[in-house]
Formats: structure tokens, sequence, C-alpha cells
């Protein structure tokens, strides 16, 4: 339905999209995983014609996207990262003021504007400023606004950025109904947890590339070993470290090492063999299965959040 | 079209909302024509009279008069002495010395009243005018005061001058019928009540004399068919508060450009909250959204003035009800002229910062520059050519033309089509960059 090819996009000399190709189907909860600066936001502009790519191209059923292209912006509503709200207006202001430029009708209007309301939970608050609003109620506004029109397509950059773990939940559970009811979303996160919980397909980008996508059970396939290993770091493991980097690549964190998958000890086995040879106790070892976390580690040689 | 309406009231709720800026929307320009009104030219106060020498070489009794009444004249403050430079010593002006304080530039104009100021014989008033035409506003102003007062007292003065001469040469009692004889002559040819004539006539030109005000209109009509008075064109001598009026128009076009960085203003604002992308990640066009800040600055651009119009009104006694049509014309165009200069403004600068940086220095150099703050007739020449690529002079001298002569609006043709040219290709241009996303 939503499909990318060869996009690319640089602001001067940093390249914020290098060559990205993706396909997003119709109903799919998509996810869209990446640190800080890896270009989500920019892929997001993209696709709702905000941003003109420098090469490549973007269709929507079959329909080329162009940059500035009204009708787009009427099938795919957009969540912005920021919250992208008058703050000393009304929430129901806020929601007639962004609502009045879709063209709907009236009585049309002011019923998207109650179901939006409803779905956010925000009904009884619809004639306070936002201002007033906590982080999570204004998150929760910021999604709301975004969906006046009926969308197809649902775009939501980083919704859960600086909301409390309750709003957090809400929100999820809002974007699942949304989904249900038909609506493709597509959320980006730097979040591996929402990620898993909520996407069934995924794309990884770094770098303004992507380094990988398909479901979560894809993903996690791309892995040899399905669990990670971690050594708690004591006066002891640090006295190791050097045998331990001569087996493996280690990742070293604040109270923790971690090994890094290599072909040389494609066994477990072959692993705590050596563990036992150079002394390290087993109570240090930590072992638990593979999540996207380890996936984007396999792939980029770093942790998702530095 | 319905979009840019839609943002335009999203404008107007914000701005509602915002009750400080609303109220100094109208209190700034109220309180700013306070202040400069009573600088310049204030109420009609002592502090707004013009300035001018007076030399009186007469031993006239009647120029004695109007000296007298000169001073106590309230839009002329006579200057009769001055002080010897580097002295203490403080002399009486003399013809000569005026004329020079006047050719320096120390004063705007001098008044004599020469030794022939009214000659035994002659119905004719003779008063020497030295003034320097680069003061030409000032000096219509003296002018026109002096002959104001003179016409004024002239129905006092003249029964009371044949009088005089009746008793001279016919002696008291015979001098009586004489004066009930031309009281009839008067009275019938000119059709002014005979006793009124008979009043002033059997009057000794006293001090007494000097306490009456005259503003009956029958008097000066009469003295208007018998004394011609060649007078050059006295500009702005009909209105209430000249140097009000003289300034105003220059307010006006500053206020316009105080609402140069609205636009930008009101742009970096909505891309710090993000409102902006929002907006542009609906199904609006960025021509849209520009045009309707422009909407939106231009309708505070001409309230604002409005304010300050009807204020200079009602607390100046500005005139601005006998050509307010023209007047409204030239204020909605110099303000969307002015706004989109604020457009090119907002299309370049790539921040907040900046784009005031950049609107404060256009403010002060084309206010300056384009005759806001000064008539551009005191500039050197070449000033006064730079002068004509600043918006602000041909909006300043519309203003001028509509409130100080009252022009009709042929008269103010180019200045209109220069502002509505300047108004079309700034927006065409600001919009044409906005369109390309470079900024915002
Ligand atoms: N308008 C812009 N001008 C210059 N650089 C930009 C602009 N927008 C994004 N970038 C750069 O592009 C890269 C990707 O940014 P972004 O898409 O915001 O990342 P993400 O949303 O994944 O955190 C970053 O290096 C960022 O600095
Ligand atoms: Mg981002």
């Amino acid at each position: 339905m939503l499909k990318i090819e060869n996009l690319t996009k640089n602001f001067g000399k940093i390249t914020a999209l290098n060559n990205i190709s993706l396909e997003i189907n119709s109903g799919e909860f998509f996810g869209l995983l990446g640190p800080n600066g890896a270009g989500k936001t920019t892929l997001m502009n993209h696709l709702i014609g905000f941003l003109k790519a420098d090469s490549g191209t973007i269709t929507y059923n079959d329909e080329l996207v162009k940059f500035g292209d009204k009708q787009i912006k009427r099938k795919i509503g957009y969540v912005p990262q920021e919250i992208a709200l008058y703050q000393e207006l009304t929430a129901y202001q806020n929601l007639k003021i962004f609502g009045s430029l879709f063209k709907l009708s009236k009585k049309e209007l002011s019923i998207n504007i109650d179901k939006a309301l409803e779905l956010v939970q925000l009904l009884d608050r619809k004639n306070s400023a936002v201002k007033e609003f906590s982080g999570g109620m204004k998150r929760r506004l910021n999604l709301a606004v975004s969906i006046l029109q009926s969308p197809e397509v649902l775009l939501c950059d980083e919704p859960t950025v600086g909301v409390d773990p309750q709003s957090r939940n809400a929100i999820f559970e809002m974007l699942q109904q949304l989904n249900k009811q038909g609506i493709t979303i597509i959320y980006t996160t730097h979040y591996m947890e929402e990620a898993e919980r909520l996407c069934n397909k995924l794309a990884i980008i770094d770098n303004g590339q992507i380094v990988a996508s398909g479901s979560l059970t894809d993903l996690l396939n791309t892995l040899d070993r399905k669990k990670t290993i971690k050594i708690i770091k004591t006066a002891e493991t640090e006295s190791l470290y050097d045998k331990l980097c001569e087996i493996a690549a280690v990742n070293v964190f604040d109270f923790k090492y971690e090994i890094i998958q290599n072909n040389e000890f494609q066994k477990d086995s072959q692993l705590y063999t050596y563990f036992e040879k150079i002394g390290l106790s087993s109570n240090l070892i930590e072992v638990s299965s593979a999540s996207l976390e380890d996936v984007f580690l396999h792939l980029t040689g770093r942790r998702i959040r530095d | 079209m319905s979009n840019i309406f839609q943002m335009f009231k999203k404008d107007l709720i914000r701005f509602m909302n915002d009750k400080t800026a609303m109220m100094l929307t109208f209190i700034v320009p109220i309180v700013l024509i306070i202040i400069f009104g009573n600088i310049f030219g204030g109420n009609n106060t002592s502090r707004g009279k013009a300035h001018v020498i007076f030399v009186n070489k007469s031993n006239s009794e009647i120029a004695k008069l109007i000296e007298a009444k000169l001073d106590s004249s309230s839009n002329i403050q006579l200057i009769k002495k001055y002080r010897v430079e580097g002295t203490d010593s403080i002399l009486s002006f003399t013809e000569d010395k005026a004329m020079e304080y006047v050719r320096t530039g120390k004063h705007a104009a001098a008044v004599v009243f020469p030794s022939d100021f009214l000659l035994d014989t002659s119905a004719t008033m003779n008063i020497k005018f030295y003034y320097d035409p680069r003061n030409e506003i000032e000096s219509s102003i003296i002018q026109g005061g002096i002959q104001q007062t003179i016409f004024s007292q002239l129905p006092e003065i003249f029964p009371a001058l044949l009088a005089r001469q009746a008793n001279n040469f016919l002696g008291e009692t015979k001098a009586n019928g004489f004066r009930n004889d031309m009281a009839n002559m008067i009275s019938s040819y000119f059709n002014i009540p005979k006793d009124s004539i008979l009043k002033f006539a059997s009057t000794k030109i006293t001090s007494g004399l000097l306490k009456q005000t005259s503003s009956d209109s029958t008097k000066n009509s009469f003295i208007e068919n018998l004394i011609n008075f060649d007078s050059e064109q006295l500009v702005g001598k009909d209105l209430k508060n000249p140097q009000v009026t003289r300034i105003v128009g220059g307010w006006a076009m500053m206020f316009l450009l105080f609402t140069l960085t609205g636009i930008a203003t009101s742009l970096f604002e909505e891309k710090q909250e993000g409102t902006l992308r929002r907006l542009l990640c609906m199904p609006v066009t960025r021509t849209e959204i520009l045009l309707s800040k422009y909407l939106f600055s231009l309708s505070t651009g001409i309230i604002q003035l409005m304010v300050l119009f009807v204020f200079s009104w009602a607390i100046f006694d500005v005139d601005i009800f006998t050509n307010f049509t023209n007047l409204l014309i030239v204020i909605i165009i110099s303000a969307s002229a002015a706004v989109s200069f604020g457009m090119i403004i907002t299309s370049h600068a790539t921040s907040l910062s900046q784009a005031n940086g950049v609107a404060t220095l256009l403010i002060l150099v084309m206010s300056a520059v384009g005759g806001a703050w000064f008539p551009t007739f005191l500039f050197p020449d070449w000033l006064q050519v730079v002068a004509k690529f600043t918006l602000t002079y041909w909006s300043v001298e519309a203003f001028q033309q509509i409130m100080w002569r009252q022009a009709e609006l042929s008269a103010i043709t180019l200045n209109l089509l220069i502002l509505i040219a300047v108004t079309v290709i700034f927006n065409l241009y600001a919009i044409n960059r906005f369109n390309k996303g470079k900024i915002f």
C-alpha cells in the first residue's frame, strides 16, 4: 500500500536518509525502530509530503506522494514527535481549529471531535487550556488532533516520549484500538519494548539506513543465538576482562559485560567450557532470551540507547 | 480561501485569548499619541506656539493695538529681545538683527511693522514678513496666525481710526454728526447694524478696547469687503492642530513598520511550538498559511492605525473625518505594503532574533530617512533622493497630502500605485520562497 523506494535525503553534509526502501501493507502496525538521529522523523516527513526527497519515490496505493501534496494529507494522519498544540487554547478549540482545515461538514467535524476526545479520554477536560494538562494528557490530545479526518494511515512519531507509564499504556491501547478499526499505523520509537509489544512488522533504521526489516520473529531469527549472555561486573570479572575479549567481542556497561556472539563459539556449551577454564564463577553469569536490543547490537555493534 | 479564513480565525482566537497582547495593541498607540502629541504639538497650550521675531517700528496706535493682540495670541509667541552674544546685555530686535537671525536659521521667521505700517490716508497695512523657505510649514502657521489676529481686530480698529481722523479735522461736536452720517452710510451699504458701528466709532482707542475680542462674522465680512488682503496660499491654516496633523502620518507609518516582525514572530513561534509543522501536515498549502498570516498582520496593523487616528482626533482635535474615505484607503494600502515588507524579512530570516534585528534596523532607517520623524524637505538633496527608495516616504507623503492638505485621491495616485506595486511584488516573492520550504 505504502511503498518507499530508494529514498535519499541530505541535509548539507548529513545524509539523513540513505537509499531507503520499505513496503508497508494495509492494516499493519508497523514499527520503525532506531536510535536518536537515525532518520525516523525525516522519513515520516517524507511520507506526509512535508519534505522533498533528493532522490527516490514514495507511492501510496500506486499514486506518487509529492512534496506539499494536499490529497495525501487527508488520508494520512500525523502525530508529531513534539506536542504541536496551541497551549493557551482549550483542547476543544485546538480540535476545532485543526479539524476545520479538513473541509468536513460541521456535523461530521463535531462527531469526529467527540469521537477523538472519547478515544483519548479527555471528554471531561475538553474546555481546559492545554497548558494546564499533564504531559500524558497533552500527548493524548496531540494524538486526538491527528485523527479528526478519519485517516487511513496514522504516523506516530515517538508518541510516548516524556510520558508516565500509565499514560503510556493508555496510548498503546488507543493505538491498538485504532489499528483494530483498520487504520494502518506506522510507529517510530527508540524503545525496544514498545516495538516488541505493539508492532507486527518492524524495520530497524540506523544512520539513515534500514538495517533489517520483517516480523519480530524474522528479526530474532537473524540472531544465531536466541539468548544473551551477560556477566556481572565485579573485581573478579574485571580481572578476567582481557581473557573474555580473546574469545568474543565484549560490550562494557556500567554494571555488566555483554558477550557478543562470535562464530568461533557456535555453541553455548563451548562458551561455558571457556568460562570455566578461565575461572569465572557461574553465579556471575546471566542468561536471558534475545530481544530486539540484541538484534540491533548484532547488526550495528552498538546498543540502541547509548 | 476557506482554509485561509480558518487559519486567520485561528490567529484571531489566539490573539483574543492573549489579553495582554490585545490590550497592548490598543494601549500602545494611545500612549504614544499622548506622549508624542504633547511633545510635538500639544493641546494648543503655550508649548505649541510658533515663535516669531517681532519688530514694531511704527508709532501708530493701531500697530500697538495689533501688537498687543498678537502678544495674547494662543498660537504665536512674539520674540522682541535678544541677548548679545558673549554678554549679559539684552537688546530689542532691530529689523536688521531680525533678518540676520532668520538668515542664520536661529528663528524661523520675523514680522516687522515698518514705520509706514499704516499711513494717514491709507487703508492698507504694510507688514514685512521674513522667513526661511526651508521652514515653510512653520512660516505658514505664523503668517496664518498674524493674519487671523489682524482680521479679527480690524472691525474694531477701522471705525475707531475713522473717528480719530474726524475729530482731528472737524472738532468734537461736528465729528459726532459725521459719525452718525458715516454709520448710516456704512450700515446701508454693508447691511450691518448702525449701533455696532457707532459703538466703536465713539470709543477712543484706549486700553479698554484691547480687551475686546471679536468673533462676530458680520464684522469680518464687512472688513473683507473693504480691504483686499492679498495672501499667499496658507497651508494648514484651517487645521485645528497643525503640529499634530503634520506628524501623525509619520507615526502611522512607524506603527506599521512595527508590524513588520508580526509575521516572522508568529511563524517562528508556530515553528517552535510545532504547530506550523502540524499545519503543514494538514491539507493546506504553504501559500494559504502565509496569506492567513498576512491577513492577520494586516488587520492588526489597520486596527492599530484606526486607534491612533481616532485618538489623535479625540485628544488633539486632528481632523480625520473631512477626508475619511481617502484616509482609510491610505491606511489600508500603507499597511499592506508594510506587512509585505515583513513577508520579505520573514522569508529570508533563519531565526526570530535575526528577523527582529533586520526589522529593527529597517524600521529605524526607513522611519528616519523616509520622513516619519522629520519632514524630508529638511534633508540635504542627496538624502531626499534616497528617501524615495523607502516605503515610508511614499506612505508618509500620502498621509500628509490627505491630512494636511485635505487632498483628493488623484493627488496621491503615484504614491498609492508604488505602494500597491511593492505589496504585490514582495508578496509574490515571499510566497515563492516560502513554498520552497527552505526555512519553515
Ligand atoms: N532540518 C534539518 N536540517 C539539518 N539536519 C537535519 C534536519 N532534520 C534532521 N536533520 C538531521 O538528520 C538526521 C536524522 O534526524 P531525525 O530524522 O530527526 O532523526 P530521528 O527522528 O530518528 O531521531 C540527524 O542527524 C539530524 O541532525
Ligand atoms: Mg525524531
